[in-house]
């Protein structure tokens, strides 16, 4: 066989077949327990502000990134702004999806932080960067403490 | 600029390297806090130690094992922020279990070349993620046509080996177990221990049976934790403390990876990365020269294996100086004083916590309970891993 020679199917060639299964169980972590509590259990969000410096993280940490310092929580009301967005027309195999879905980066207010999200009740047209956004959450009864409990941001 | 040139070795040194403070998270099967959270925490106790704010850091290595573990491509990324890498220049180094010497010996080129005066060095590992046990993620380290169509996993090829080792020496189980007792007890006065106990070694012997001769005591734990260290240069370490502890050699190597093609009975991985470390240290009789050791001990046969590659024992030898007591904590060779991964635990690289920092604080006279009964002047810590043939060494000492 020469080194010049294409291969169009591997599975022509002498060969084993292989997979990786892998699979894993991710926890929250403290600053996540305390955030995605919050959410379902209350519909509160809330942020987390360095006590040394005063810069509020959002999604939250329990520490600075710039000086270490620890951090507090503190509430915010979930409301932002629209600072980029994106209409995804294709999915992940290229296929045209039925309706385009939108995705924002979403600079949440109080904070120093955003949020990338979905945003709905809106059309790609109408979408504007500094657009003013609220979330929409799922009803109680169907939230499980995850960042999928917000259905989507809406305009306020 | 002055430089050290050091015989043998192609290394021209702008400076020399001090620890000045270390710190490590619990170790423990499963940890709610997340991979940055563990990293974080090690660090501020790192700095808390060294009198310095994270402003202070001017450059950040950190070492983790496989991606698989945390279940997170590109780890060293997801990680940054937690071992205070941001807005600095920042390198994630790998090599296996080897990684929990070999993240520091980064941090020492760091500092040595004269890059950094003051270099920051993380390490962590959440293996909890990964499941339903991280052994499945080894299962994927094997060549895939000649080794993973038998399904092997760590446990056997360990198993051959710690055979090979007692069958070209004529071992017993019974001298090897004495390792573990060892370890355990140690790791009671370790505040950071998983797996610490007093057991004897009938209860090793009386184990479950993993793959023969390895049974369930033979064998460190998977764990979660992180650990972190702070090197700097000799006009720094002077302002921040009175007990630096010198970096002295360094030294890996790797030894082919066809595992089979290896005799099994000898590291000598090992032995070439600490004629390197060694070299640069001036040690040319290390079972006189040094005071304290901290090889690498995920297995109790590791720990005498890696001692005759480290040249602390002749080959063959370290059974009868643990037999004898050389090894324990009130020895003449203290090895092992933290309890090793044997008692603390074993989050891959995070192992930096009682391999480089115990050496660390066991010369600057900070390892409390752990303290060696001997005076100690200089130690060597070593790791091991990658497909088990990389050997990652480090010699310190307590004069310059």
């Amino acid at each position: 066989m020469k080194m010049i020679e294409k291969i169009v199917n591997p599975k022509e060639l002498r060969h084993w077949d292989g997979k990786i299964e892998l699979y894993w169980i991710y926890t929250s972590g403290k600053a996540g327990d305390e955030f995605f509590k919050k959410l379902k259990d209350e519909e509160k969000f809330i942020a987390a502000k360095c006590k040394k410096c005063g810069k509020v993280y959002f999604p939250p940490r329990i520490y600075c990134e710039k000086d270490f310092g620890e951090t507090e929580f503190v509430e915010i009301s979930g409301e932002g702004c629209v600072r980029a967005f994106t209409v995804a027309r294709l999915d992940a195999y290229e296929k045209p999806l039925e309706k385009p879905e939108i995705y924002a980066v979403i600079d949440m207010d109080g904070t120093d932080g955003c949020l990338i999200h979905l945003l709905g009740e809106v059309e790609p047209e109408n979408v504007e960067v500094g657009m003013k956004v609220k979330p929409v959450l799922k009803p109680k009864e169907q939230r499980e403490g995850k960042i999928t409990d917000i259905l989507y941001f809406k305009p306020v | 600029m002055e430089v050290e040139k050091i015989s043998g070795l192609k290394f021209h040194k702008k400076q020399d390297v001090a620890i000045v403070g270390a710190g490590m998270t619990t170790f423990k099967r499963r940890l709610n806090e997340t991979g940055r959270e563990l990293s974080y925490m090690a660090v501020k106790q790192a700095l808390e130690e060294a009198g310095m704010t994270l402003d202070d850091i001017e450059m950040v290595v950190m070492g983790s094992a496989p991606d698989t573990f945390d279940g997170l491509h590109m780890k060293g990324e997801y990680l940054l922020d937690g071992s205070g890498g941001s807005d600095r220049p920042y390198m994630r180094v790998f090599v296996g279990g080897g990684t929990g010497v070999f993240a520091p010996i980064a941090g020492y080129w760091h500092v040595a070349s004269g890059l950094a005066d003051i270099c920051l060095v993380v390490c962590e590992e959440k293996m909890s993620s990964s499941y339903p046990h991280p052994q499945s993620a080894f299962k994927y380290i094997w060549d895939p046509i000649l080794d993973r169509p038998l399904n092997p996993n760590l446990i056997w090829i360990f198993a051959l080996e710690m055979r090979r080792y007692m069958h070209v020496h004529d071992i017993k189980h019974e001298d090897i177990a004495l390792v573990s007792v060892k370890n355990k007890a140690n790791a009671l006065d370790h505040p950071c221990a998983q797996v610490a106990g007093k057991i004897t070694v009938e209860d090793v012997l009386n184990s479950e049976p993993m793959a023969l001769p390895v049974r369930r005591l033979d064998v460190s734990p998977p764990s979660d934790g992180a650990a972190a260290l702070i090197m700097v240069a000799p006009h720094i370490a002077r302002q921040v403390t009175d007990n630096p502890v010198w970096v002295t050699g360094v030294g890996w190597a790797l030894d082919t990876t066809w595992w089979t093609n290896r005799d099994l009975y000898f590291p000598r991985y090992v032995a070439e990365a600490a004629k390197m470390a060694y070299r640069m240290a001036h040690i040319t009789d290390p079972r006189k020269e040094i005071d304290v050791a901290e090889p690498y001990d995920p297995f109790d046969y590791k720990e005498l294996h890696h001692m005759e590659g480290l040249g602390l024992a002749k080959k063959g030898e370290a059974p009868i100086l643990t037999r004898e007591g050389v090894t324990a904590r009130d020895g003449d060779l203290p090895t092992c004083p933290s309890g090793g991964l044997l008692g603390v635990g074993n989050p891959i690289a995070a192992t930096m916590g009682v391999k480089a920092c115990e050496l660390y604080w066991q010369l600057a006279y900070r390892a409390g309970k752990r303290q060696v009964a001997k005076e100690v002047t200089t130690g060597v810590c070593q790791a091991w891993g990658d497909l088990m043939q990389v050997g990652t060494v480090m010699v310190m000492s307590n004069k310059r």
